[in-house]
């Protein structure tokens, strides 16, 4: 396998080159003017390492896969077109209302609260670029007013008077019937011919979307219109250089519904996250390749905690209406919590329990925590780190960034200890139980929420925090093994270099299989089979058109289901693509039953209230090679004992009232199942990772390792 | 309750009080709601056990963490029931769960939900631990389920219904999980949960008191049966019971869990500590605010079913650490009116003023509200009694709500730590649609229009309010996606969400904006709508520092047509502004009518069009001081028109390219600032000029008018004191109406009675006269036929 998979992040541009059986990772500042210029530097800075030239892994790669923030970055700053929306008249404050909640969409808990503190985000759509179409179609897909010619020609003029460079359109119904919205675009392409210079991107809000909801998929279209241009210009810039470099296949970008297309097959929206999202699925693989059963994925960096969910026996979490941003959509995307905890959040004085609370402000970067010494004056999670000794001052981040503990001492002392009456350290060991605690939580209720036990769980670290933490945070959820994966810190760009193609469709309908008043069963199968058929042949389509041979495609057919009229909805993974009997359609409620159960708590279930389906989604894709990382699965032994090295240092550890020896280790002097015992640092150029009181680091390949509670029989 | 223990008939060993007593209890009726329950809405006096368990674990690090531990719990529990929870509300967020004390205080609630929820379950709680806990045939005992929903044991109106689980350690009861949802339908009179025909209590539907409805973590069949049998959605009452048992079990498994990792006395501690330390920082915040008196009056115009005028009076009172909100001189109770309010609601709204517009930092719990006082008359619409109906007890206290955050933003403007910025009134109705009938499903629903929680948002001191952003009671709530309802109900919003010109509250910056909707039936055997607002003509919001109050509100009703007929012959004749439709009345044969928002079920035909509009929220601040640039912002983007730009803001501008003239603005502003001058007078003048002694005698006026011992029924002459306060009873809107149409044809017939002896009388004297002739005439006519 040769393969250059790459993750374009806000600061760094990561690589992951695998060149037959070499792995290699590598980093480099992104280049925001020139994506290209990033890209092309991480990679020089991988095939160096092992020798190579550039003309040679272009030409020889079997794909370059991309992972890019780069539609959240045009999001947060508002690089993007004016775009103008065209809506069934009687609904044209329905996006500026955004369903009310839209005021906290992306906002912290804290600030969801604070009623009088509402604000909506600055629009990607100004009132004035929004117009109404007198036109109605029901639920039914019934025309109840016909779309009226000239008053669409009327007011697209007028959005093109308003400044507009592109048109959404989003009519209620449509994915029922999308006969007005096609009209629309015709229309649209009749005043503006594609061929003429005046011609403007036209977005259909039921190809963006097959499910209903008129605001989330209006909001979805227009972040695609709003994306398309700066998404394409950047990722054809990206692709135009790895034609310029020799390499002659099609560029390949990585989804966030964890897979993957060609730029012909890939809408803007679908790249949005897909960095963390890549992360999930290089659990995924690690987790069959190792074994690992089932898999909470965290990541902890600098403002945020990122959490995945990867079990075993091919249940898949989607967030069918995430928010990105500001802004709920309705794309199918892998589940990804972010809790606003990580080594910048702020720790603070709380007055009315007199004890320290932590985040969900941070101090970011920029100042970032006290000991940056770059302006920043309250305490956070780093400089209690540093505090505690885990941290060394000269060597943190590669030398990369010099810390200063007498800053992190002062805001400590300032923020904490004077109100607390306590020492420094003591509120540096406050604020890691707290910061631990609190990731915790939002573990267990992440878990719990979907039916399953942290205890049953294998729990992978990676991000720069990660390693110092996941001790801590393990602890308090009773899990045992903590698995630091290898390449840990482009770990992305290896979930990308493990990409399937693949692509989701789907459809919203009103399905009672079950129909509890008249105790009938769904008996129309013809009717849900040629959904279900329309649905595989447009994912197939998608394949096709990338080059994929028809015997290759597979689909996995999922319906969302609910008892009665519940919001709950249980996607349930068919074992058959096509419902033939009752027979079957018995069997699929018995799994839906299963989950839910499973879920919600055995007996919950409330088949009485009848059951429907109203989501019919196939999941098309062809399976590629993946990276095979080696041995790493979960040693036997209690592995080989290593020299304690001339390096130790006091530290402070939670639970314990005096300073420990703590050994600090270089992870290069390391080999592959090297035991280092409690209490123990390890530092890597990209991260440090901490074995406190209880627990052993046994050393894996690729700078990967498993840390283990020495005390749960590990 | 202490058990007195059986005498004797003859025992003479006890004194009279013990025997009365003992009398007393073995004659009880019934458990009516328990008055010392009721009105404390302070915390349980700490007991023996939390003052143990607060002695064995001190360290606040810990409490802390096992407090939140116990909060994730919560919002676990919180996401199931927003997942599996059947009733509408639940999707949009009107649903809570928590974690009590032993003693039945609510120590946790979970982060998101419904505020108001945080200072009204405990009642019922505490109710069960005194009568159920020694009752032979009740009892607490683990795996119990209790189950509650009557306003007057707590909570704010029976379609809320709420479950309680006890949570045991080693046969010691240690907590209670609770969970409450919105449910709507609820088998009152009228569908949807909240009827506002409801004449008496027994109009209302389902109203459980306290009970047991479930035992060893099962629901008793029976019962579900019977609950299912009275209300209109047997679905929804049978998934949302099971629903809700799940959660509560759920939320105990988490409290068992947290015992087994820090130990019984950390779980009880924190949750007494938590409790303790609430109350003491609401002191100490009420402590920061200037002591001082703020009074507030304001207005519900209609009991839903006739117009008139209800007093909300409040005089807010800050001294030291306290904060006492007098409601005295307010109006009556109403005896067949459903407008009333358990005084316990009242709290449990001025307590989510605190939770979410004044300190929303502070731990959702009962503790929150415990400092404060609140002060009002019995049999008043603030503080009903037993039998006064009290479904649509909104339409009270979410003026009394108002009242306060207008008092209490005077209050706090000035004091320097602030948790959240001070806002112009907040719109506080409900501005939806009710609606029931036959789906075309073939099912029997009742319920609510998400609608219910886009009220717009208050003014602030540097920005305009939010338009159309979130109820009073509720964060993060939601108003939907019509394509998903459309799916469920045989009704269409043909106008969903269309902002609605000019209205607004104006100021220096100008409140949120509500949209405009307009519904129609598409096809239903059976539907119908309702309405259940106030505010038709006094505003709801008021403004702050000089900003005007919300608009007034209609109801508009266009019968007697079928629009979607117009849809397909004329489309572009079609109005979506309810405005133009009932100016220019489009529609040949209909018949158009606007009405107070109180409109009762009403069966409607499909293609009928019903019309509201969802409220604004006040103003802050003078309109001459607005940014004539954000006026044009609101012209051009059709929120403000050209006359409100002109005549009251007072910006003058070009209508084509809408630039500013700011010469001839300043100018305008000028001179309306010196006609402000001109039209003012002292204070004493206007005094003289208009202050009454009396509330007028055409005006249907319900309170006190400048003494609030003297409480007026309606009439000057109708008056009352505190002590002598009585229910009013109204006739009925149909009696009214058929009272006055029976006048209308007496006077009708006695006019054309006295109008055909008037016509009679010169006819007969002709007749008399003309006799000789018209016989000479028929005799005439014979002949000439008999040829």
């Amino acid at each position: 396998m040769k393969r250059v998979s790459v993750d374009i992040g806000g600061t760094f541009t990561d690589c992951f080159l695998v060149w037959d059986g070499q792995y290699v990772e590598a980093k480099a500042l992104t280049t925001h003017h020139n994506l290209a210029l990033g890209f092309n530097q991480a990679l020089k800075n991988a095939y160096e390492k092992i020798d190579l030239d550039l003309e040679t892994v272009m030409a020889e790669a079997d794909s370059v896969r991309y992972a890019t923030t780069l539609g959240t970055n045009a999001l947060i700053e508002r690089k993007g077109p004016r775009v103008g929306l065209l809506v069934t008249a009687g609904f044209e404050s329905t996006l500026p209302l955004s369903r009310g909640r839209g005021y906290a969409d992306g906002l912290s808990e804290r600030m969801q609260a604070d009623l009088p503190m509402a604000k909506r985000p600055d629009p990607l759509v100004p009132i004035p670029l929004i117009a109404g179409l007198r036109e109605r179609i029901d639920t039914n897909g019934n025309v109840l007013m016909k779309l009226i010619q000239d008053d669409v020609r009327r007011q697209v003029r007028k959005l093109v008077d308003q400044g507009a460079q592109a048109f959404v359109v989003c009519l209620v119904n449509a994915v029922s019937n999308p006969s007005h919205e096609l009209l629309v675009e015709e229309i649209i392409r009749e005043e503006y011919p594609s061929h003429m210079l005046g011609s403007m991107p036209i977005i259909l809000s039921h190809l963006v979307s097959g499910r209903k909801g008129e605001y989330v998929r209006s909001s979805s279209s227009i972040m695609d219109a709003f994306l398309h241009q700066v998404m394409y210009h950047g990722l054809s810039s990206l692709e135009l250089n790895l034609r310029e470099t020799g390499h002659k296949r099609p560029m390949l970008v990585i989804h966030n519904s964890g897979g993957m297309a060609q730029l012909n097959s890939t809408d803007a929206l679908q790249t949005i996250h897909s960095g963390p999202v890549a992360g999930i699925h290089a659990s995924e693989h690690l987790a069959e390749e190792a074994d690992l059963g089932n898999v909470i994925c965290t990541d902890m960096g600098g403002t945020s905690f990122d959490i995945g969910l990867v079990v075993s026996g091919g249940v898949k979490f989607y967030d069918f209406n995430p928010v990105i941003e500001r802004w709920m959509v309705c794309v199918p995307m892998v589940h990804l919590l972010t809790l606003g905890a990580g080594g910048g959040s702020i720790a603070w004085y709380d007055r009315m329990h007199h004890t320290v609370q932590t985040g969900p402000e941070s101090a970011g970067s920029d100042p970032g925590p006290a000991c940056y010494d770059k302006g920043g004056m309250q305490p956070t999670v780093s400089d209690a780190d540093l505090l505690l000794g885990y941290l060394d001052p000269d060597n943190y981040a590669g030398g990369a960034i010099k810390l200063n503990p007498r800053r992190s001492k002062f805001a400590m002392d300032e923020a904490l200890c004077e109100p607390l009456d306590i020492s420094v350290t003591e509120a540096a060991l406050l604020t890691r139980q707290k910061v631990d605690n609190n990731m915790a939580n939002g573990i267990f209720q992440e878990l719990r929420t979907r039916g399953y036990e942290p205890r049953q769980f294998t729990m992978l670290a990676y991000g720069g925090n990660g390693g110092l933490h996941c001790c801590g945070i393990a602890e308090v959820l009773g899990i045992d093994k903590v698995f630091v994966p290898p390449f840990s810190s482009v770990f992305s760009a290896v979930g990308a270099g493990n990409m399937h193609q693949l692509h989701i469709h789907e459809k919203s309908l009103y399905l009672t299989i079950y129909d509890s008043n008249t105790s009938k069963l769904f008996d129309d199968f013809d009717h849900l089979n040629q959904i279900i058929a329309d649905l595989e042949e447009a994912g197939k389509n998608d394949l096709l058109r990338q080059g994929m041979k028809a015997g290759q495609i597979k689909h996995r057919l999922e319906m969302d289901m609910r008892y009665g009229n519940q919001l709950a909805q249980t996607a349930v993974v068919s074992e058959v693509n096509r419902i033939e009997s009752r027979k079957e359609l018995l069997r699929l409620i018995g799994v839906f039953a299963r989950d839910y159960g499973k879920r919600f708590g055995e007996g919950s279930q409330a088949p009485e209230a009848g059951i429907r389906v109203n989501t019919v989604r196939v999941a098309s894709y062809v399976e590629l090679d993946t990276v095979n990382f080696g041995h790493m699965r979960k040693p036997e032994g209690a592995g080989n004992p290593v020299k304690k090295p001339k390096d130790i240092r006091k530290c402070w550890f939670v639970g314990h009232k005096e300073a420990l020896d703590t050994a600090f280790y270089q992870a290069e002097d390391l080999k592959p199942n090297d035991a280092i015992e409690a209490p123990a640092v390890v530092v890597s150029p990209s991260t440090t990772f901490l074995v406190q009181p209880g627990w052993r680091l046994i050393m894996n390949e690729q700078n990967a390792g498993w840390l283990l509670r020495v005390d749960q029989g590990n | 309750m202490d058990k007195i223990e059986a005498l004797e008939p003859n025992d003479d060993q006890f004194d009279e009080e013990t025997m009365m007593a003992k009398f007393l209890e073995e004659t009880t009726l019934f458990l009516g709601p328990d008055p010392e329950i009721m009105g404390d809405h302070d915390l349980a006096e700490r007991s023996d056990r939390e003052d143990e368990a607060m002695k064995k674990v001190t360290d606040p690090a810990t409490l802390a963490i096992v407090r939140d531990r116990i909060l994730a719990g919560a919002n676990e529990g919180f996401e199931m029931l927003e997942n599996m929870g059947a009733a509408p509300g639940a999707k949009w967020g009107d649903l809570v769960t928590g974690v009590f004390s032993a003693a039945g205080d609510l120590a946790i609630s979970s982060t998101g939900g419904v505020l108001i929820f945080s200072s009204l379950v405990h009642h019922p709680v505490k109710f069960i631990n005194k009568y159920w806990r020694d009752e032979p045939t009740v009892g607490i005992r683990p795996g119990d389920v209790f189950m509650h929903n009557d306003a007057r044991y707590g909570n704010i109106h029976n379609t809320d219904q709420s479950m309680m689980l006890p949570v045991f350690h080693e046969g010691v009861l240690i907590a209670w999980a609770g969970a409450t949802v919105h449910e709507g339908e609820n088998g009152a009179v009228e569908p949807g949960g909240m009827p506002s025909s409801a004449e008496s209590v027994f109009d209302e539907g389902l109203k459980l008191s306290p009970l047991k409805v479930g035992e060893n973590y099962e629901l008793k069949r029976d019962l579900v049966t019977y609950f299912q049998n009275t209300v209109r959605e047997p679905k929804l009452q049978y998934e949302d019971m099971k629903v809700k048992m799940f959660v509560c079990r759920r939320i105990e498994a988490r409290i068992r869990e947290a015992i087994d990792e820090y130990g019984v006395d950390a779980v009880i501690a924190c949750l007494r500590v938590g409790l303790e330390d609430t109350r003491a920082e609401v002191r100490r915040r009420v402590s920061e605010w200037p002591d001082g008196t703020v009074r507030y009056s304001h207005f519900a115009d209609s009991t839903l079913r006739e117009n008139v005028m209800i007093k909300i009076k409040l005089e807010l009172r800050k001294k030291g650490d306290t904060l006492t909100f007098d409601f005295r001189g307010s109006s009556p109770e109403f005896a067949n009116r459903c407008n009333n309010t358990v005084q316990a609601s009242l709290k449990g709204m001025i307590c989510q003023l605190f939770l979410a517009f004044i300190w929303p930092d502070l731990p959702r719990c009962q503790a929150a509200f415990a400092p404060m006082v609140v002060l009002t008359d019995e049999k008043s619409a603030l503080n009903s009694s037993y039998l006064t109906p009290n479904a649509q007890s909104m339409m009270t206290f979410f003026p009394a709500f108002t009242g306060a955050q207008i008092a209490c933003a005077k209050l706090m403007f000035s004091i320097p730590n602030k948790s959240t910025k001070v806002v112009a009134a907040w719109y506080d109705m409900i501005n939806t649609f009710l609606y029931g009938g036959m789906t075309q499903h073939g099912e029997i629903v009742g319920n609510v229009c998400a609608d219910i929680n886009g009220m717009s948002g208050g003014a602030h001191g540097d920005r305009d309010g939010e338009n159309a952003v979130a109820p009073i009671f509720a964060t993060m709530a939601d108003i939907g996606e019509q394509e998903l309802v459309e799916e469920e109900v045989p009704f269409i919003q043909i106008v969903s969400k269309r902002l609605l010109m000019d209205n607004q509250g104006m100021g220096k910056h100008r409140g949120g904006m509500g949209y405009e909707m307009m519904v129609a039936m598409t096809d239903s055997e059976q539907w119908g709508f309702m309405v259940t607002c106030i505010g038709s003509k006094t505003p709801n919001a008021a403004g702050l520092f000089g900003g005007y109050a919300c608009p007034t509100y209609p109801l508009c009703k266009v019968k007697g047509v079928d629009v979607f007929e117009m849809f397909k012959s004329n489309p572009e004749d079609f109005s979506y502004s309810m405005i133009d439709v009932m100016n220019n009345q489009p529609f040949k044969e209909a018949t158009y009518s606007t009405h107070h928002m109180g409109l009762q079920y009403e069966l409607t035909r499909r293609g009928e069009l019903y019309m509201i509009s969802q409220g604004a929220g006040g103003g802050y601040g003078d309109v001459l001081e607005r940014d004539p640039l954000d006026v044009m912002r609101d012209v051009e983007e059709k929120l403000t028109s050209q006359t409100l730009a002109n005549n009251i803001y007072k910006v003058v501008y070009d209508t084509e390219t809408l630039v500013v003239d700011e010469a001839a603005t300043q100018k305008a502003r000028d001179k309306e600032r010196a006609a402000r001058k001109k039209r003012g007078m002292p204070f004493k003048q206007f005094c003289k000029q208009w202050s009454t002694k009396k509330p007028p005698a055409n005006i249907p006026f319900y309170g006190s008018w400048d003494d609030s011992k003297l409480i007026y029924g309606g009439s000057p002459e109708e008056t009352m004191t505190p002590d002598t306060m009585r229910s009013i009873t109204m006739p009925h809107p149909k009696d009214v109406r058929i009272e006055a149409l029976e006048a209308e044809l007496e006077a009708a017939q006695k006019k054309l009675a006295r109008s055909a002896k008037a016509k009679a009388a010169p006819k007969a004297k002709a007749k008399a006269k003309a006799a000789p002739k018209a016989k000479a005439k028929a005799v005439r006519k014979g002949r000439k036929k008999s040829r």
